[in-house]
């Protein structure tokens, strides 16, 4: 027999049964939307996965202040201050050549102000290093150099955004401007003059993102805030204002260079900073960057699992909706069954024919379901869903399969029923 | 073609009883004989029918199809046999009603892997050899009883059978429309068409080559 013929049949069935089917197509394209949902986060948590361990390279160790702000008494306030420095960088650079990069960071908080122009922003300490792993920049003018850092020089690099290539919709949503981006992207800033926290800064260099479609880093900032402005760190500790006169810095980025040497160098750089503060480490944390990564996205990966709970229910309970009318048309076509069998049909011919009709009717179920999943996860792109920007055209096909093949396993076992029924008693049932 | 040694057919009743409708059925039917199985309701002309048609098995005995024993073969080959080899007429003509008299008579030959296109010329041929001419697309519920078996016959013409088993062919049908059918069945034996009829309308049984008379589920001699 012929697939298109039991598709002929199956079509016909569903057709002579309309609220049956309707009742099928409706568990199931719950399911389908479910489904939908939960493979466009889980490809959005990959990709976002994938694209920062890209940006931030392969073997990144990430050395962290904690509870800065939340010590107590003077001590504390010191020891956390003290707890890691710009010479644990450097020596740590020097103990561990081999290492791809070590780049310390200090974060500051600070008043831009150039002519009349004036916002607050935050400013970034780095070292030559830094540029090592995420850039995704053409620059303008030069880099930070070592120069600038051995002697505190007073000059910066201003990052300025890509926008986009085509606003999606909900951006348009928002009213909020960057106005110190919409002041930059406006104003050729290279070699001029700009004040920050009481000093004369020279702008020696501009950074331009790409577009955010092309930005690996676009929806994929780990950080909570990322600066927009950088500078020499040292530069950074001496002259701008922040938590007062120490060698304290916020985080030294390490890159061992390879994702096996992780776990190797993140307890080698422990016992090293113990060694170097006392055994005191308890400001610190060393974590291993695709933790962090997890970290963020873990509420994301819980709400993808609700959803795919959900999905799971809502497509067995489609399953066992297309067992039961699988069920019921073998009943309702016992004598069918007898004749087919009568004319010459097999048993495997009659188990392929309510099977097929199965698969049809998780194909429509799942058509259904797509058509309304498409656009729920459009109108949330629409409202600036970031996960569901991420949605690709490959994406309903996968549910479409899904569908189809629980109507496949639900009807396993009915159509090998169906199967065995006795042909001379099958032509007598009425 | 057929030869039969012994034949049982018992149905099981529960706690170890047992009806037999078939009990010790021994007989030849050579190629290109009409056959009529008679006897009085329930004397197991339709059992046996079902037995040699391959739609049943006997519960012991041995039966020859072609000189071999059809009880070693698995209901895959005895399901090729009946879509190649034998073509069945029932009394309640047993058509797919949602299917139209075409796609009835179509759907053993496309079990077959006949083409689409093939098999429904092949089905308007039939259909208008049993006189249904134009009348392809109706459903079989549009059409009368003597209409509805010759849609039968021709579904059972299908796949060109060695062998065509009519279950009381005439049993739901006008005398007319009973004697145009049996017109066309004693043609298709002229025609070289092996046919075994069971009917207990004695009438009908006189038109066939041969009679074989059933009681209590044996041969009467």
């Amino acid at each position: 027999m012929r697939i298109s013929e039991s598709l002929r049949t199956g079509t016909l069935e569903i057709f002579n049964n309309k609220l049956r089917s309707f009742l099928s197509f409706l568990s199931i394209s719950v399911g389908v939307i479910s489904i939908l949902y939960s493979i466009t986060l889980i490809y959005s948590i990959r990709t976002r996965t994938a694209k920062a361990l890209e940006v931030a390279g392969p073997g990144r160790i990430v050395v962290k202040m904690k509870d800065r702000w939340n010590s107590n008494s003077d001590m504390e306030k010191k020891q956390a201050r003290e707890a890691l420095t710009l010479e644990d960088a450097l020596a740590m650079e020097t103990r561990y050549p081999e290492l791809f990069m070590v780049s310390p960071v200090l974060r500051k908080w600070i008043e831009f102000r150039a002519g009349s122009f004036s916002e607050w922003q935050g400013v970034l300490g780095v070292n030559t290093q830094w540029k090592k792993r995420g850039w995704v920049y053409s620059l303008k003018g030069r880099f930070i150099n070592q120069h600038d850092i051995d002697t505190r020089a007073r000059v910066c690099v201003i990052i300025i955004e890509g926008g986009w290539l085509k606003k999606p919709k909900w951006i348009k949503f928002y009213d909020w401007k960057d106005r110190f981006q919409e002041f930059v992207k406006h104003d050729d800033m290279l070699g001029k003059t700009i004040m920050m926290g009481g000093s004369l800064y020279t702008v020696v260099g501009v950074l331009n993102e790409p577009p955010m479609e092309k930005n690996p880093r676009a929806f994929m900032e780990v950080e909570s805030w990322s600066p927009k402005i950088l500078v020499p760190i040292t530069t950074a500790q001496r002259f701008l204002s922040g938590y007062g006169e120490s060698e304290g810095i916020d985080q030294i980025n390490l890159d061992t260079g390879k994702e096996v040497t992780i776990n190797a160098y993140k307890a080698r750089v422990e016992k090293f900073l113990a060694a170097r503060h006392g055994g005191r480490l308890n400001f610190l944390e060393i974590k291993d960057y695709r933790d962090i990564i997890k970290d963020k996205l873990a509420d994301k990966q819980r709400d993808m699992y609700t959803v795919l709970i959900i999905g799971a229910i809502a497509i067995l309970a489609g399953g066992i909706g297309i067992m039961n009318v699988t069920l019921a048309t073998i009943y309702s076509r016992i004598r069918e069954i007898g004749i087919r069998r009568a004319i010459g049909a097999t048993r495997g011919d009659i188990m392929a024919q309510f099977v097929i009709e199965a698969m049809l009717l998780g194909f429509f179920g799942g058509i259904a379901g797509i058509m309304v999943g498409m656009g729920g996860v459009q109108y949330l792109a629409s409202k600036g869903n970031e996960d569901m920007i991420m949605f690709q055209w490959w994406m309903p096909f996968i549910s479409v399969i899904a569908a189809v093949l629980t109507g496949f396993l639900a009807s396993l076992y009915p159509a090998y029923q169906a199967s065995k029924l006795d042909p001379v008693e099958s032509l007598r049932y009425e | 073609m057929i030869k039969c040694e012994d034949l049982h057919k018992t149905y099981p009743l529960g706690k170890g009883a047992g009806y037999p409708a078939v009990r010790g059925v021994s007989f030849q039917v050579r190629a290109g004989e009409f056959t009529a199985i008679t006897g009085p309701s329930g004397c197991g002309k339709s059992t046996l029918l079902n037995i040699l048609g391959f739609l049943d098995n006997p519960s012991s005995g041995t039966y020859l199809f072609d000189g071999k024993n059809v009880g070693a073969f698995d209901d895959g080959r005895r399901s090729g046999l009946r879509l190649t080899d034998i073509g069945f007429v029932f009394q309640s003509f047993n058509l797919l009603p949602r299917f139209s008299a075409l796609d009835n008579v179509c759907l053993p030959m496309l079990y077959a892997g006949v083409e689409k296109e093939a098999a429904a010329a092949r089905a308007e041929e039939l259909l208008a050899r049993v006189g249904l001419a134009g009348k392809e697309a109706n459903s079989p519920i549009k059409l009368s009883g003597g209409e509805r078996q010759r849609v039968g016959l021709a579904r059972a013409l299908a796949n060109r059978p060695r062998l065509l088993l009519a279950d009381e062919p005439t049993g739901n049908l006008d005398s007319k429309s009973g004697a145009e059918i049996m017109q066309l069945l004693l043609e298709l034996h002229k025609g070289g068409l092996t046919v075994i009829m069971v009917t207990h309308d004695q009438s009908l049984a006189k038109l066939a080559s041969r009679i074989v008379r059933m009681k209590d589920g044996v041969v009467e001699p």
